[in-house]
């Protein structure tokens, strides 16, 4: 694994703005950086990452049931006990579940080691997907890349595939607050690939989501009977029409069950479970979250996006905290591993899976230790 | 060597590039889908359909008839619009019962059925045609109408319908805005995506 400079390609921008990239700056800072890129062997990607991030999978889905079946357990991930039943019928009858990414610390050697899950909202699909995956193919037709580079990122054809076969009931409404530019163009992004899946895919406010009876309808009262969300499940749980989630007759993407495995304290549960496993830090429910972290600790919400919230002692006691809207539920601890530093930047993997399949990566960098929204995403290469 | 390829074969975008002809017109291209009329199960029956499927597609008819038609707080105001005669006074709740969607309205009678997609069950048509109740309006008595206003019919049997306009949706106002109040909480205090 290395990072090597390349020229990026002339006029990116107004191309990336010509195929619905309109995040690609943010607040006047480069958020898509293609001044350079990272190449892994292929043992590296199909060895330290696409097989890990399978195992990690199957280690969190065998946590579920466990889960569920544990009135303490369901208390200590604060999940409102009026849709514990909700919550377990959705996994008893399998509803399945469409994507999730899975954050890791890797230099190129040894063991990924996991920060966590995003297996209820994801983003920074596109870039991975299709922005990512154009960059390749330009440079390699420009000559600007070795022939035979390739990429690990199957992520679109994956994605299609699983509309394609997730059976369901149509029209298929996205749903995200229909003025965040970025959620906005990850759900664009699903309705077109779910579009090329032969889906009738119709976008629709999240405000502008509506209730009948207990039947969450469209704008012409229609009932919406399969519904994705790029919106929390702990949010909707506590908003005003929570309770019509279950009375609703609505499949949704992210099933309800994928709630209890998008919550950081699946991160404890998971090092109770497998201890040592090679992928995992140490980590354990934060019982004194005012206490004074010690050096070589990382405190996270379990509720918590984006880097928000979470503050950090690195191993010499230096401390870094990033403030946010995300302190109202309880904390982890995780014992502290430093993203690997490539130049002047922290590097972070974010390993995709589709279904229950490693998709392919996403890898950003920051100028901290934490990676937040803002975090520059960069494209990589696989080249023996 | 056959080296296997770690990437998507393809990346194509269809929505988010800049509007084409085909998205454009993807309305007026939608394929019409056969499906049939009757006032009742039994005129079904009599067009050769197994009297069963139509017992079975008329009920369906008649309990979505409560939730879709038109409501009217008084029957003079139903009745202007579907005739002297065709607006029933409502049914009485039954004591210890949840009281039915009608909810004490005006509500017109339903003067037959549309059968879905009965006759048609291998249709490869994406969107299909809901079993659902039909009226009729006082200006124009010959026409049968979905709840929403839709002509459908002159005359009972066989029609072919465009499914987009055949979709069936309560007939009672909704509530809106029950989402999305966290977000906006939380952007309050800085700017967040839901995403991550």
């Amino acid at each position: 694994m290395k990072k090597l400079r390349i020229a990026e390609r002339p006029g990116w921008r107004s191309y990336a703005e010509s195929v619905g990239f309109n995040f690609h700056t943010f607040d006047g800072e480069p958020y898509w950086d293609e001044s350079a890129y990272y190449q892994f062997s292929l043992q590296q990607i199909e060895q330290d990452l696409e097989g890990p991030t399978e195992e990690i999978h199957q280690m969190a889905l065998s946590l579920v049931p466990e889960i569920l079946a544990s009135e303490q357990l369901l208390q200590q991930l604060d999940v409102p006990a009026p849709y514990w039943d909700w919550i377990a019928a959705s996994w008893q009858s399998q509803q399945p579940h469409l994507y999730g990414r899975l954050d890791l610390a890797y230099d190129g050697n040894g063991p990924a080691k996991l920060l966590e899950l995003n297996y209820d909202t994801p983003t920074s699909l596109y870039e991975t997907g299709f922005f990512q995956w154009v960059w390749l193919e330009d440079q390699l037709m420009r000559g600007k890349l070795p022939a035979g580079a390739d990429q690990f990122n199957s992520l679109q054809d994956q994605l299609e595939h699983r509309f394609a076969t997730l059976n369901l009931l149509q029209p298929v409404y996205f749903s995200c607050v229909a003025d965040n530019i970025e959620d906005k163009g990850t759900v664009h992004y699903l309705m077109d690939i779910a579009m090329q899946a032969g889906i009738d895919a119709r976008f629709l406010g999240l405000d502008q989501i509506g209730e009948i009876n207990g039947q969450l309808v469209d704008t012409d009262n229609y009932p919406l009977q399969s519904l994705f969300k790029l919106y929390p499940w702990e949010f909707m749980l506590r908003e005003d029409f929570g309770t019509h989630l279950k009375s609703s007759n609505t499949r949704y993407l992210e099933p309800a069950w994928k709630m209890l495995l998008s919550n950081k304290g699946i991160l404890p549960l998971l090092w109770q479970k497998y201890p040592n496993h090679p992928n995992l830090l140490p980590a354990f429910f934060d019982t004194e979250p005012a206490a004074t972290l010690g050096a070589g600790w990382v405190r996270k919400p379990l509720y918590s996006r984006e880097g928000a919230n979470i503050e950090l002692v690195d191993l010499q006691g230096q401390r870094l905290q990033v403030d946010g809207p995300y302190n109202d539920s309880g904390f982890v601890r995780q014992a502290f591993h430093p993203l690997p530093k490539f130049g002047d930047s922290y590097t972070l993997i974010g390993s995709w899976l589709v279904g229950d399949s490693a998709a392919g990566i996403g890898i950003r960098e920051d100028n901290s230790l934490i990676t937040k929204d803002s975090s520059r995403f960069l494209p990589h290469i696989i080249l023996d | 060597m056959n080296k296997a390829v770690k990437r998507s074969k393809k990346a194509a975008l269809v929505l988010m590039v800049p509007a084409t002809g085909f998205f454009l017109a993807s309305c007026s291209t939608e394929e019409p889908v056969p499906s049939a009329v009757y006032k009742n199960a039994e005129e079904c029956a009599a067009f050769y359909n197994p009297p069963e499927s139509c017992k079975a597609e008329f009920a369906k008819a008649e309990a979505l008839h409560q939730q879709v038609a038109p409501k009217y707080q008084t029957q003079a105001e139903c009745e202007a619009d579907f005739g002297a005669g065709n607006c029933p006074e409502p049914a009485a709740p039954v004591p210890g019962q949840q009281q039915a969607s009608s909810g004490g309205f005006f509500m017109p009678m339903m003067m037959g059925f549309l059968a879905g997609q009965m006759l048609n069950k291998s249709s490869s048509a994406k969107q299909s045609v809901p079993t659902q109740p039909l009226y009729k309006s006082k200006d124009d008595l010959s026409t049968f109408r979905t709840a929403t206003n839709q002509p459908v019919a002159r005359q009972t049997g066989p029609v072919s319908v465009m499914p987009s306009r055949m979709q069936v949706a309560p007939g009672k106002m909704a509530s809106r805005g029950g989402f999305g109040a966290q977000a906006q909480r939380r952007s309050d205090q800085q700017s967040a995506s839901s995403g991550g």
